[in-house]
């Protein structure tokens, strides 16, 4: 049992609005001294809102709000304990002062707070070289990568030495690389300081990461825990089949199970809990699959199942057996050649993109720096990396939109630098942010889209009742596109981009702020695509988890490419370089975090565990348990390694290669 | 192929562009009210004198001073009482209470009498300046006939031998409006300025709006040429801009004021509609320059200052400097403003105006094409 003074944040029934809009709905929370606490789910479900009510700078409505055992119902009693709190708000460095230097920010902070003389010197020094910040000392905030932004802001937020720290979205937009590290120096800090976190994300692979954890959903906290007991609450069994023949594999193990997951080279099954392994044995037998394996359900599959429960793959099965609709263009005179493909070539593997050393400049600063690769008709190809990478740079040149410094590209067998206008009329786009027009309805923007790209009357009527049954808008018709939820509105986007039978599809950041599940809808929708259209997909995200979709991933890291291979390669290859993944769960972290650190140098901290690589992992174990003691572990696991170790592997790698 | 590819593009594009228009409920009432009310306002302004406030201050209290100052009579004035110091009438004239103090001094009639020339002081509050200006002229109008009317009198000549005495005499004849009611004048000057501000504004809203909220990205990833994202833009808006003239023509203009129109309304809406296209390419050019709809409003207004002031809608084109009476050809506005009153008020037809037609072709197509050009090289 917990005892009532070591809760730090008692959150009860609390209710909050703005205008008629409900932002956080009769949530109860309950926050341990010591622990790092997550808030997780999509944009707009009401994380920032609580932060900020639990911080003290924000009213609330109805319920009761508890902070060290302070009742927040008046404002007195909210100054009462801002001095012990650190608050964070959400943005890259949006609280620091851009033109100030390092230590003049810490300063400032430290002035607010009435920390001054040597105890101001120790700290600083302290928190410094924590963060590794110490030879940054007098560079202007503003010339700080991402990650040291927000390395910055956590300094400065903590240089009052707060007993609670709450941080809001505090790794969004930031590289793998600096992600990792700040979760390390999060996890240390919170060791050796005895200190409490809020932290929340959007990124539910960072979900590992806290001791416990809330789910949030429309203003609504629809689960809560710590990962395992979240995770054995999940009521269906995960099966990952590997395949090359995805297409065949996924249509065969759909006409026995109600939800099945495409992912690049696997295959997921849900499937009821009550089948023996025995059963699930003949059942794979009879569909000619012999090799597949029990997995763990991830925190995603949780999430999904908590939004719809019953359900964490509802859309693929609704729009099963439809999406195999007339291909419009048959029974039309495909007089121009812009504005229809005549056919679907039967040549799977067709490069459709050719990007050769592709370079942009922006001034001094060079965005996209030497970049080669090739997609594929059929394929999804997707881009990796943080805000600033060249992501979006890349796109753009592809696309048309901006001309490379140097290098060469062809798009659809066009030069990229010479027929703009020909590459366009065969592409289709999904920007970052929503780019259509927000003052029409659904059905106008896609007469809209189809107008442009030449398709009108009743052609486009056929292909517009088409376009939306593939992408789930049926219903929504005369909806205003400003109305739709967010997850609508990308599949709107989508809906307008394929409109014209484009041979390749570039979708930009399309899942950022949408919630896992639909998330999935948008990822099955879009396999859907690539196996019926044959289009080629190239995509960019910054979600970790989206990347195990794609066939083919490229990894970007200060514009040029790290990685370059399929989800399956690139973490065979990290096995080969840097072994198996070890995960070691402790009675008291505190304890076995020095000697563990003394073998594995990278050890890193997960919640209440640590990840260790090891090239041996049998000698391995024998070696912790030796070195840490047995009665301090729990019990050491093997997991597959993500594809975030594979990308902060490579980079790190790559950095240190540099250097030398 | 071609040829329909370019009309299905062209009316979807303006399609959407009316039908966002038709969404937008702040512009909507702007434009309303630009087209009705402020039109009818304008035609309720005057520039000529109207009862404009007057004090006296009579030293002599006689029967010629009364004589003077009763012949400063409305409609051009109105008498606000008698001071009788020198600071109080300061004072008034200060505080904007009256506009015009007539000092009458001492002995006024009795050095008429004598026949001794006498001085009588007007003071005027000049800070507006017309009103300064035809206050100042219609009072030294008034003395002057009372000075020969007095000076005729004490010479003993009598009024019906006046004819025989040989003079020059000043009969103006307004043409075209014989009344000079400025109710004819005041609406449609208002009319082109609204035009002109709402030719320049609403193409260049729509497209800095298409920039703003990022939708123009997805227009620049579709094989559209700039002139195709141009054009649909102009269409509708010239299109807004004609309906809202003929809301004002025949309801405002013709319905309230039934001012007489003399010409032909078809060639004057022909030339509003070549005139806002012309202008709109000016707007498309600004959007360019812009971000965001508040650095629309000030280019919009950067570049309409000198337009209206060009123009010569504000000052005659004879009232300017040499050099500047040159650049008046490269303002827009000023071939509307001559073709519109030539249309509306003298009647004037295409055999009169072309030159002016020509003109303000060339200089909308010029425009036009310039911002089409800087369109495409924004993204660059």
């Amino acid at each position: 049992m917990v005892s009532a003074s070591s809760i730090v944040v008692k959150v009860w029934q609390l209710s909050k609005a703005y205008r008629n809009h409900r932002a956080i709905e009769n949530v109860s929370l309950e926050i341990r001294r010591g622990e790092i606490f997550g808030l997780i789910g999509p944009d707009g479900a009401g994380k920032s809102t609580l932060m900020k009510i639990v911080a003290g700078v924000l009213s609330f409505d109805k319920g009761t709000v508890r902070v060290f055992d302070i009742d927040l119902n008046s404002e007195t009693s909210a100054e009462r304990i801002k001095q012990r709190i650190g608050f964070m708000p959400q943005g890259l460095g949006l609280n620091l002062y851009a033109d100030l230097s390092v230590e003049e920010n810490i300063d400032f902070f430290a002035r607010l707070r009435d920390v001054r003389g040597g105890e101001l010197k120790r700290r600083k020094e302290k928190l410094l070289a924590m963060t590794r910040l110490d030879r940054f000392t007098d560079r202007p905030m503003k010339h700080l990568s991402g990650g040291m932004k927000q390395k910055l802001g956590l300094i400065c937020t903590l240089i009052h030495e707060p007993e609670l720290i709450i941080l809001d979205e505090p790794t969004t937009g930031v590289d793998p690389v600096s992600r990792r590290d700040f979760w390390e120096i999060l996890t240390e800090l919170i060791h050796y300081q005895n200190i409490t976190a809020i932290v929340s994300t959007a990124y539910l692979d960072e979900a590992e990461r806290f001791h416990r954890l809330a789910f949030m959903y429309g203003g609504k906290v629809i689960g809560d825990g710590d990962p395992e007991t979240l995770r054995a609450s999940f009521p269906k069994v995960v099966i990952e089949v590997a395949t090359q023949d995805q297409v065949e594999v996924l249509e065969r193990l759909r006409s026995v199970f109600p939800q099945v997951n495409g992912l690049g080279g696997r295959i997921r099954v849900f499937a009821d809990r009550t089948i023996s392994k025995g059963s699930l044995d003949r059942i794979f037998g009879e569909i000619g699959i012999n090799h597949f394996e029990e997995v763990e359900p991830s925190l995603e599959d949780v999430f999904a199942m908590l939004i719809e429960p019953g359900s964490s793959n509802p859309q693929l099965d609704r729009t099963r057996g439809k999406v195999v609709a007339p291909r419009l263009n048959e029974d039309l005179p495909s007089k121009g050649k812009h504005t229809f493909k005549e056919s679907i070539p039967n040549c799977h593997g067709e490069t459709v993109i050719e990007a050769y050393n592709l370079t942009r400049d922006f001034g001094s600063f060079r965005a996209v720096d030497n970049v080669s690769f090739e997609v594929r008709r059929g394929e999804i190809f997707g881009l990796l990396g943080a805000n600033g990478a060249g992501k979006t740079t890349l796109i753009k040149m592809l696309t048309g939109i901006l001309s490379p410094t140097s290098g060469e590209g062809k798009v659809a067998g066009s030069d990229i630098r010479r027929a703009g206008r020909e590459v366009r009329e065969r592409i289709g786009y999904v920007s970052q942010s929503f780019s259509l027009y927000q003052d029409l309805t659904v059905v106008e923007n896609m007469r809209l889209f189809a107008g442009i790209y030449g398709i009108s009357g009743k052609r486009a009527s056929v292909r517009i009742e088409e376009v939306s049954e593939m992408t789930g808008l049926g219903g929504y018709e005369k909806e205003l596109a400003k109305r739709l939820p967010m997850g609508i509105r990308q599949r709107l986007a989508l809906a307008c981009a394929i409109i014209h039978f484009p041979e390749i599809l570039f979708l930009d950041e399309p899942t950022s702020g949408v919630d896992p599940l639909g998330r999935r809808r948008f990822w099955s929708i879009l396999s859907n695509l690539v196996g019926n259209e044959k289009v080629a997909i190239l995509i960019t995200t910054h979600y970790m988890s989206e990347a195990e979709h794609c066939d083919r991933l490229a990894l970007m890291h200060g514009g040029r490419i790290v990685a370059n291979d399929s989800p399956v390669a690139l973490k065979a290859q990290l096995r080969a370089d840097i072994g198996e993944l070890l995960v070691v769960k402790a009675r008291n972290l505190q304890k076995v975090l020095g000697p563990l650190r003394s073998i594995f140098p990278n050890a890193s901290f997960f919640g209440n565990k640590v990840h260790v690589f090891a090239s041996d992992p049998e000698r391995a174990k024998d070696k912790i348990l030796e070195t840490v003691g047995r009665d301090e572990i729990v019990e050491i696991t093997s997991q597959d390694p993500t594809l975030e170790d594979v990308f902060v592997f490579r980079i790190t790698q790559l950095e240190r290669m540099e250097r030398t | 192929m071609g040829f329909t590819l370019w009309w299905i593009r062209l009316w979807s594009l303006t399609v959407k562009e009316l039908l966002q228009f038709s969404r937008d409920g702040f512009l909507i009432i702007a434009i309303t009210y630009m087209f009705t009310l402020d039109i009818w306002l304008s035609g309720n302004i005057h520039i000529e004198l109207h009862r404009a406030s007057m004090i006296f201050k009579d030293a002599d209290q006689s029967e010629f001073s009364r004589e003077l100052i009763s012949r400063f009579r409305s409609p051009y004035f109105r008498m606000e009482g008698e001071v009788f110091s020198e600071n109080e009438a300061v004072s008034l004239l200060d505080r904007g209470e009256a506009i015009l103090l007539i000092d009458i001094p001492e002995h006024f009639q009795q050095d008429l009498l004598s026949r001794r020339s006498v001085d009588v002081q007007l003071m005027i509050d000049g800070s507006n300046t017309i009103i300064g200006t035809l206050t100042s002229t219609y009072g030294s109008q008034i003395i002057g006939e009372y000075s020969l009317d007095i000076g005729l009198d004490l010479l003993r000549f009598h009024l019906d031998r006046l004819e025989a005495i040989p003079r020059v005499e000043l009969r103006p004849r307004v043409w075209y409006n014989p009344n000079q009611e400025d109710e004819r004048f005041l609406p449609i000057s208002e009319l082109l300025t609204v035009i002109t501000i709402c030719g320049l504004m609403l193409p260049a809203a729509a497209a800095v709006r298409e920039k703003e909220r990022g939708t123009i990205e997805q227009l620049l990833v579709s094989p559209l040429t700039p002139a195709q994202i141009m054009i649909p833009k102009v269409f509708s808006m010239t299109l807004v801009v004609l309906i809202g003239t003929m809301v004002s023509v025949f309801g405002v203009i013709k319905g309230i004021f039934v001012i007489p129109i003399k010409g032909s309304l078809i060639f004057f809406f022909s030339t509003v509609v070549l005139y806002t296209i012309a202008v709109s390419g000016m707007g498309l050019f600004i959007s360019t320059f812009t971000k965001n709809l508040a650095q629309v409003a000030m280019l919009v207004l950067v570049v309409a200052m000198p337009v209206v002031l060009l123009s010569g809608a504000w000052t005659p084109p004879e009232a300017m400097p040499l050099w500047l009476r040159r650049a008046i050809h490269l303002s827009p506005l000023y071939y509307f403003i001559e073709m519109s009153y030539g249309i509306l008020l003298r009647g004037a037809g295409f055999e009169v105006l072309w030159l002016h037609f020509l003109g303000l072709f060339l200089l909308g197509s010029g425009a036009f094409i310039f911002g089409a050009y800087r369109f495409r090289r924004q993204f660059g």
